[in-house]
């Protein structure tokens, strides 16, 4: 059995395709094949041997994203489903937190309208401010967070309703 | 000696000042805010009081609340650590007014340190050289042009109200003065709404190098040489050590009285730092006093094998200082390295999460403070240090090998951190050189970027065999039907394919 993976770092998406039999694992990535045998020495942490080396890493599973630690360095990785239709839909605005942090203030009700680049939320973390506006004219479907709410990064803050699908459009 | 002292601090600081606590048979009190309830500071604490709310102001900020849980708890002395409180007179008097001890100077002392004009003014007078400058009232452009000129060439016109670089200019020569000071007031006048300038010699290839001192209540004032502390970002130091590339044993000697003659002057008492601005001609200017203990202390203590807590809490209790300068000597090279949760990719903005793995290096002389561990949460609430790593060696170069060595083998998982960065800083051929300024990382670090290379195979290789081990059968299913026009309907190519 094989598995498609996407993995996200960087804003570079990485294809992978991987198919275990026991401890032999089966690798294809950019048209090249790898045949390694691995062993997770304890939970997250995996010795993998490759041809006549080892590599070692240890990886952990957060909500969002993991991080890969190997060789000294650590990369946050995230596992992404590419599809067409989610491709076209996320350049459209990003309503999704950039950071973990407080809400200090939500400046929308549902279902009143908003205007492109309009204030939704402002979330603090650290001192620092951070305003989540409005990607495109329209109304405000769904509010997720009031304010003092704790707030993830990549948490979905709200939804709006574009103009035009107010309409009965789409 | 205090039977009780309660730690108005948290994280790695408050474990550190416990620890020597505990091993001088002192009962300890941790506080914590609602979000550090199971924090490390906690659990090792004999007693611990919540403070609630786990905003500064209303936590580790609240001297009220501090106080008055000192008293009920029947603490007899509090030590501040650094930041939140330590430097701040009204706690200090707070605690003197309850008859508890405040583990550091006297209000006063914290109080005229803190005013860093005064504080030059009276350090000064001891005979230690401040930076020449003119920091007057009089503002018009004559007054300015002949101080100026007094001061001469090169020269700095800062912005009174200043930070950020705004309102700042460097002056090479007389004939660009009146020019400078008319553009850097127009910029401070916009930036501060205060076109206040004051001019300073403008120092070439600064350094930042301070000097420790213990003082007892009994008058006895001794040094424990200096740390290099010229490696900042924004301010901020990020890597220390000592002794300073830079030092000669002359340059020692006078810079170490110096520092006591200044914690003379002002009647200093417990654990100080003095702070020196170091130029590329060896001139040193004192710049100001820290009224407290140190994040870098480790590295003065690894170097002098002396426990720069412990004497805090003997100088507090009233015991006198035993040691003697002669006694103090500096064996060997010690460094540390702060590690942030802090994206360097992302701006240096605070990564904030739960730790999914914290496993840390050991090995000889290989020193970790931290106030973290596995499934702690990072919040927001507080500065992101999460630990502080020190190594000590025989000598510089080995020393900056064994950091490397121990932070490729650092382990925190689940935020970013800064210890790429302080691996290549380490590894760069001026700080390898010992050619430190505090304009290091603006000169070679100005654009840096984590990783211009990308994810490596292995990283890929290990990320494909986890998540193989980690995904259920019926998931695997779903991921192929899932998308039935993705680019992997070839999967007939796949040789094992099933």
């Amino acid at each position: 059995m094989s598995m498609f993976i996407n993995y996200e770092h960087n804003n570079h998406v990485y294809n992978i395709t991987v198919e275990r039999r026991d401890n032999q694992f089966y690798i294809t990535y950019n048209n090249n094949e790898y045949t390694v045998i691995a062993t997770e020495l304890k939970p997250g942490q995996l010795s993998i041997q490759l041809g006549d080396r080892v590599i070692k890493s240890i990886i952990s599973q957060g909500e969002e994203s993991k991080f890969v630690f190997i060789d000294g360095n650590i990369f946050k990785v995230k596992r992404i489903e590419l599809t067409g239709r989610k491709k076209t839909e996320k350049r459209e605005g990003d309503l999704h937190s950039p950071i973990s942090g407080t809400v200090v203030s939500c400046k929308v009700k549902e279902g009143s309208p908003v205007k492109k680049d309009d204030v939704l939320l402002i979330i603090e973390a650290m001192k620092m401010e951070y305003l989540i506006r409005a990607p495109y004219n329209g109304v405000v479907k769904k509010t997720y967070f009031k304010e003092k709410d704790q707030i993830e990064i990549g948490q979905l803050t709200a939804e709006i309703q574009k103009k035009e699908e107010v309409n009965g459009s789409h | 000696m205090f039977k009780k002292v309660l730690i108005a601090n948290r994280g790695e600081i408050a474990v550190r000042i416990i620890k020597a606590c505990q091993e001088m048979g002192i009962r300890t009190v941790a506080v914590y805010s609602e979000v550090d309830k199971n924090a490390p500071h906690v659990q090792i604490a004999d007693e611990s009081v919540n403070l609630g709310d786990p905003t500064p102001s209303e936590s580790y900020l609240n001297i009220a609340k501090i106080i008055d849980n000192a008293s009920k708890i029947h603490a007899e002395a509090i030590h501040p650590g650094y930041g939140f409180l330590a430097e701040n007179p009204d706690f200090a008097k707070a605690c003197n007014d309850t008859s508890i001890t405040f583990i550091g100077p006297t209000p006063e002392v914290i109080r005229l340190m803190g005013d860093k004009i005064e504080a030059k003014k009276t350090i000064a007078k001891a005979d230690v050289p401040i930076i020449p400058g003119y920091h007057g009232v009089k503002q018009d452009l004559s007054t300015l042009l002949a101080e100026g000129k007094k001061i001469g060439f090169p020269l700095l016109v800062k912005a009174t109200a200043g930070g950020g670089g705004k309102g700042m200019r460097i002056v090479h020569t007389e004939s660009e003065l009146e020019q400078s000071i008319e553009s850097a007031k127009r910029e401070a006048k916009s930036a501060f709404g205060n076109d206040s300038v004051l001019l300073e010699q403008y120092i070439d290839k600064p350094r930042h190098i301070e000097f420790q001192i213990l003082a007892d209540q009994q008058g006895h004032v001794i040094h424990l040489f200096e740390r290099e502390c010229s490696i900042q970002r924004r301010h901020q130091k990020i890597i220390e050590e000592t002794p300073s590339p830079a030092m000669t044993p002359a340059l020692r000697e006078t810079m170490g009285a110096a520092a006591v003659a200044a914690a003379k002057t002002v009647g200093y008492t417990n654990a100080g730092t003095i702070e020196f601005m170091v130029d590329g001609h060896q001139n040193f200017y004192f710049m100001e006093m820290n009224t407290r203990l140190q994040v870098e202390h480790p590295i003065t203590e690894a170097t002098t094998g002396i426990d720069l807590v412990k004497w805090q809490l003997r100088i507090a209790s009233g015991m006198e200082l035993s040691l003697k300068q002669k006694d103090v000597i500096q064996r060997g090279h010690a460094l540390e390295c702060r590690i942030y949760a802090e994206d360097p990719s992302n701006g240096f903005l605070p990564s904030i999460g739960t730790l999914e793995k914290v496993d840390l290096p050991n090995g000889p002389n290989i020193r970790n403070d931290t106030g973290v561990e596995t499934n702690f949460h990072v919040t927001p609430y507080y500065d992101p240090m999460l630990a502080k790593l020190t190594v000590n060696t025989e000598n510089r170069e080995e020393s900056i090998n064994k950091m490397i060595w121990a932070l490729s083998h650092y382990v925190v998982l689940g935020v970013t951190t800064n210890i790429s960065f302080l691996k290549k800083v380490l590894d760069h051929p001026e700080f390898r050189n010992g050619n430190v300024t505090t304009h290091f990382i603006d000169d070679y670090f100005h654009d840096w970027l984590v990783t211009k290379e990308g994810l490596p195979l292995d990283a890929l290789i290990a990320l494909a065999v986890y998540d193989s081990l980690h995904t259920q059968r019926q998931e695997v299913v779903r991921y192929k039907e899932a998308d039935p026009h993705s680019p992997w309907q070839h999967v007939g190519r796949w040789r094992m394919g099933v």
